[in-house]
């Protein structure tokens, strides 16, 4: 079946590569520099790790999200299903960019960046978590997270091109069928994937919630990314009349159900009940985020994260406005890159075993910050737009030959004539 | 209406199933649903149901008056286990009770048509529930007479309510939620009550129908205002939800009680309630439509559709068991530790027992579809969900047990006066259902007619996109 140029990325495609490609190739070189100059492995690892979370919460929203639209039987979404599907794709390859650590953690000198991997010290509770927290384990774990979302976002990949061939609705039920299983596979690896790579990097604290935490963010960098892709290809003149602003529309809703609002009341909860009861063994990861330096970077995420998208996406008429909701998507991206940051970065501090009080503390954090790992250096904005180039890259990559709409899909025509009003 | 010709649960991606059977016009769907109301005998299970669902409301009528007469004593509370059943039925019915309006306004603000079948139900449920709910803190603080003291009202002796306490969190959100669900039910149902008022038969009827309906002429600017009106109200109601039962979650976990100390409890409750909460209209759906004969609107499909839910939900609320197993272990923390193992293991390991069954095992059985679409089998697995559900908050609350303090260490049993009461509240909320059945619209009437193909005329039948489920037209949210 032919399909018209505007269903295609065609000439764009290389452009992109090379451009993002290219761009990322430099960040990664200039980080690299930086990274040599500065001399700590270790803080580059932290960096690299940020900048890594951050592009894989992308691709991993996409794949939760191309689940669900099966799970439901989705008509409104069909037409920007393609591009969810492409952004995910990118979990075939991403599994490239673990290797530096999983190197790290091989050579056995991660300890740095994974304190429970220090068994110089003895410690009772680390001891006790030894079962799960081994770097055997935690490598075992790590290839079977990426395998499995490889094989998923794989499978829903194919099909769905295999489909514009052929246009049989065989391969709609194939989907459909395995989109319940799909989804427990995915919250199981996402769950335990955030607890390898982000929670234990304080390996004696623990929170129930922290999983969920992870996947709130998720949505937040995939429903702003999904915006940016649509945006940039209705300007490169793809897509202008399948994908309408009523698309846009419900984009931003999701966008601000989930990325705003479900990420707020998750990171409230999170907060507020450690706070409140203020046992000694779960208030260390707060400490070490609400006094000194990172007190400030707590509020700004508080309000930038939750308070000013809340209010601005609200009404319909920011949602319905192509530039005004690519705009917030670019802030949403930057707000969630920050998120990633404050997710990895803080140390809790030795000092909190002698400090006298909680003011006491935060006087002797103002007047070290590196002890709470506040060093802001150039090489975490490089590094990320390092990786972000890669991922840009490989997008355009994954949708180079397909068509940017499932042509054939049953649905298509509910969703191109899908109104909100 | 004994058996259905039309298979409306086959997957076909080319065709939205019709959602709506056996109907070609709005005025059959009319009179179809009005008849619940307007036959002039209802069913004789409505009266041997209501009957015993009255007795036993009347029975926790006097239940609680020996209550007030004796004190709380009469309960099986003890020292540590200070809160017992009232505070598991509280929980209990208030999670029901949440459930009714987040399905109704969650779905329709994810645009899922089927909802106007059940929305009806699940709201009055929610109505009803909270009522269940509210009475049980209400009769539990001692002094029944200055009940009014939960609310920071000023009086000359300057005594406030702890506001760092989340029962009074508890007080403002149960508050607020109840006033917005009734509103939303009450906004919702003024059509249909203007239906039933035109058709009224009688003086009385009409005068009733007539007052609640509130002149309404079904003039387009009155549908314009109405459909705003509802749509702010879904928007209010969602996040309300969301927030009365993580409110009603922290009343457990901003202790430092292993086994309510623990991060995941808002979405875990708010998971529970939505599991709970559909099992709880599935029990009430599946007798109802086949007494009524309300097949018709309560289709195979809505009840499949329900059933693939409860599964999703009854997941989630596996994933938190998971969670808390796990991270109880991963903390390192003895007592976190131990109160999980005592759960499983300990003195009530029966009751955890029953939960993990009734609400982790038994939804399993809706992934194959000739069980999920199977009256029997699903009317099973619902009822175990509700028990399960019960005692979820059974075993929650039952962590007080085994406190920090050995000597302390009890076995809890409830009296007959516990038991008397749950059984009490379950007849006071069937006794209120089934007067809601009679005498109110049961089926959103207005709404059901506009996912009707009807509704939605295309002189020249263009595209399979404007089948029942998506299509042109939907009432949606635009905030």
């Amino acid at each position: 079946m032919v399909t018209p140029d505007r269903h295609q990325l065609g000439a764009v495609a290389p452009r992109v590569i090379r451009l993002a490609g290219g761009a990322g190739l430099v960040a990664l070189a200039i980080t690299i520099v930086l990274a040599l100059v500065d001399g700590d492995a270790t803080r580059f690892f932290r960096s690299y790790l940020v900048a890594l979370l951050f592009v894989l919460t992308i691709p991993l929203g996409g794949l939760f999200f191309t689940i669900v639209q099966h799970l439901t039987r989705a008509g409104w979404s069909v037409a920007l299903r393609r591009l969810m599907e492409g952004l995910a794709a990118n979990l075939q390859w991403l599994w490239i960019l673990f290797i530096p650590i999983l190197v790290l953690v091989i050579s056995g000198r991660a300890d740095g960046l994974f304190p429970w991997l220090d068994h110089a010290h003895h410690d009772h509770a680390l001891e006790h978590k030894a079962p799960y927290l081994n770097a055997g384990f935690w490598i075992v774990r790590a290839i079977l997270f990426f395998g499995i979302w490889a094989f998923l976002s794989r499978f829903f990949f194919r099909n769905s091109v295999a489909q514009d061939a052929s246009g049989d609705v065989r391969y709609t039920h194939a989907m459909q069928r395995l989109a319940p299983v799909a989804m427990i596979m995915y919250a199981l690896t996402q769950t335990f994937a955030a607890f390898d790579w982000a929670m234990s990097l304080s390996p004696h604290w623990f929170s129930t919630i922290f999983g969920v935490y992870f996947f709130a963010g998720t949505c937040c960098a995939f429903f702003s990314s999904l915006i940016l892709l649509v945006f940039f290809l209705q300007r490169q003149g793809k897509l202008e009349n399948e994908v309408t602003l009523e698309h846009y529309q419900d984009v931003g809703k999701l966008l601000f159900g989930f990325g705003v609002a479900f990420w707020g009341y998750i990171g409230f909860s999170q907060f507020m009940l450690i706070w409140y009861a203020n046992i000694p063994e779960e208030t260390t990861w707060w400490i070490a985020r609400t006094q000194g330096p990172w007190r400030t970077f707590t509020w700004l995420l508080f309000i930038g994260h939750f308070c000013i998208p809340f209010v601005v996406l609200i009404t319909k008429h920011t949602k319905r406005h192509r530039i005004v909701i690519a705009g917030i998507a670019v802030y949403m991206l930057v707000m969630h890159a920050l998120d990633m940051y404050w997710l990895v970065m803080p140390l809790i501090p030795d000092a909190l075993h002698h400090a006298t009080s909680l003011q006491a503390l935060g006087n002797e954090i103002e007047s070290d910050p590196a002890m709470v790992g506040f060093t802001p250096h150039l090489m975490d904005v490089t590094c990320l737009l390092g990786l972000l180039g890669l991922l840009v890259a490989g997008t355009a990559y994954q949708l180079r030959r397909c068509s940017l709409i499932p042509v054939r899909d049953p649905r298509l025509s509910e969703s191109l004539a899908f109104e909100n009003m | 209406m004994t058996t259905l010709p039309i298979d409306n649960t086959i997957e076909d991606p080319l065709h939205r199933p019709p959602l709506v059977l056996n109907h070609d016009n709005f005025t059959s769907v009319t009179e179809e649903i009005c008849h619940v109301n307007e036959s002039p005998k209802p069913p004789m299970a409505w009266y041997v149901t209501l009957g015993i669902a009255g007795a036993l409301a009347g029975m926790l009528g006097v239940l609680i008056m020996y209550l007030i007469v004796t004190g709380v004593g009469v309960w099986g509370n003890q020292n540590p286990v200070m809160w017992g059943f009232p505070i598991v039925n509280f929980v209990f019915w208030v999670g029901i009770g949440h459930a009714g309006t987040l399905i109704s306004a969650i779905l329709f603000l994810f645009r899922q048509r089927w909802r106007t079948a059940i929305n009806r139900f699940a709201e009055a449920m929610t109505i009803f529930a909270v009522i269940c709910a509210g009475m049980f803190p209400g009769i539990h603080i001692g002094r029944v007479w200055v009940a009014y003291w939960l609310f920071p009202i000023p009086n000359q002796m300057d005594m406030w309510p702890q506001f760092r306490s989340p029962l009074l969190w508890d007080v403002f959100a149960v508050g607020t939620y109840f006033t917005v669900s009734l509103l939303f039910w009450y906004v919702g149902m003024i059509p249909d009550l203007a239906t039933l008022r035109d058709r009224a038969s009688n003086r009385i009827k009409a005068i009733a129908y007539g007052f609640f309906s509130l002149g309404w002429r079904g003039s387009t600017r009155h549908w314009h205002r109405y459909e705003r009106a509802y749509l702010l109200l879904a928007a209010l109601a969602t996040p309300l939800v969301l927030s009365v039962h993580s409110v009603v979650s922290f009343d457990f976990a901003v202790a430092q009680l292993p086994g309510w100390h623990t991060t995941i409890f808002p979405p875990y409750f708010v998971a529970g309630a939505i599991f709970g909460g559909f099992a709880m209209v599935m029990t009430l759906a599946i007798p109802a439509r086949e007494l009524w004969g309300l097949k018709n609107f309560i289709t195979m499909r809505h009840l499949e559709n329900m059933n693939k839910i409860i599964l999703l939900t009854g997941s989630i609320v596996g994933y938190a068991y998971a969670m808390e197993f796990f991270i109880a272990w991963y903390s390192a923390a003895p007592y976190e530790g131990f109160a999980f193992i005592n759960r499983a293991s300990g003195q009530h390991w029966w009751a955890y027992a029953i939960m993990i069954t009734c609400n982790v095992v038994a939804p399993q059985l809706f992934w194959s579809k000739r069980l999920r679409t199977n009256l029997w089998v699903m009317f099973v697995v619902v009822m175990m969900v509700n028990i399960g559900m019960w005692f979820e908050r059974f075993v929650i609350v039952l962590s007080l047990e085994q406190d920090f303090l050995p000597s302390s260490w009890a076995y809890f049993k409830p009296t007959w006066v516990d038991l008397g009461m749950l059984a009490g509240s379950f007849g006071l909320f069937l006794t209120l259902f089934l007067l809601f059945i009679r005498y109110l619209p049961v089926i959103a009437i207005a709404e059901v007619k506009a996912i009707m193909p009807e509704a939605n005329p295309h002189p020249h039948g263009h595209g399979a996109g404007h089948g029942p489920d998506h299509g042109v037209g939907d009432t949606e949210v635009d905030a």
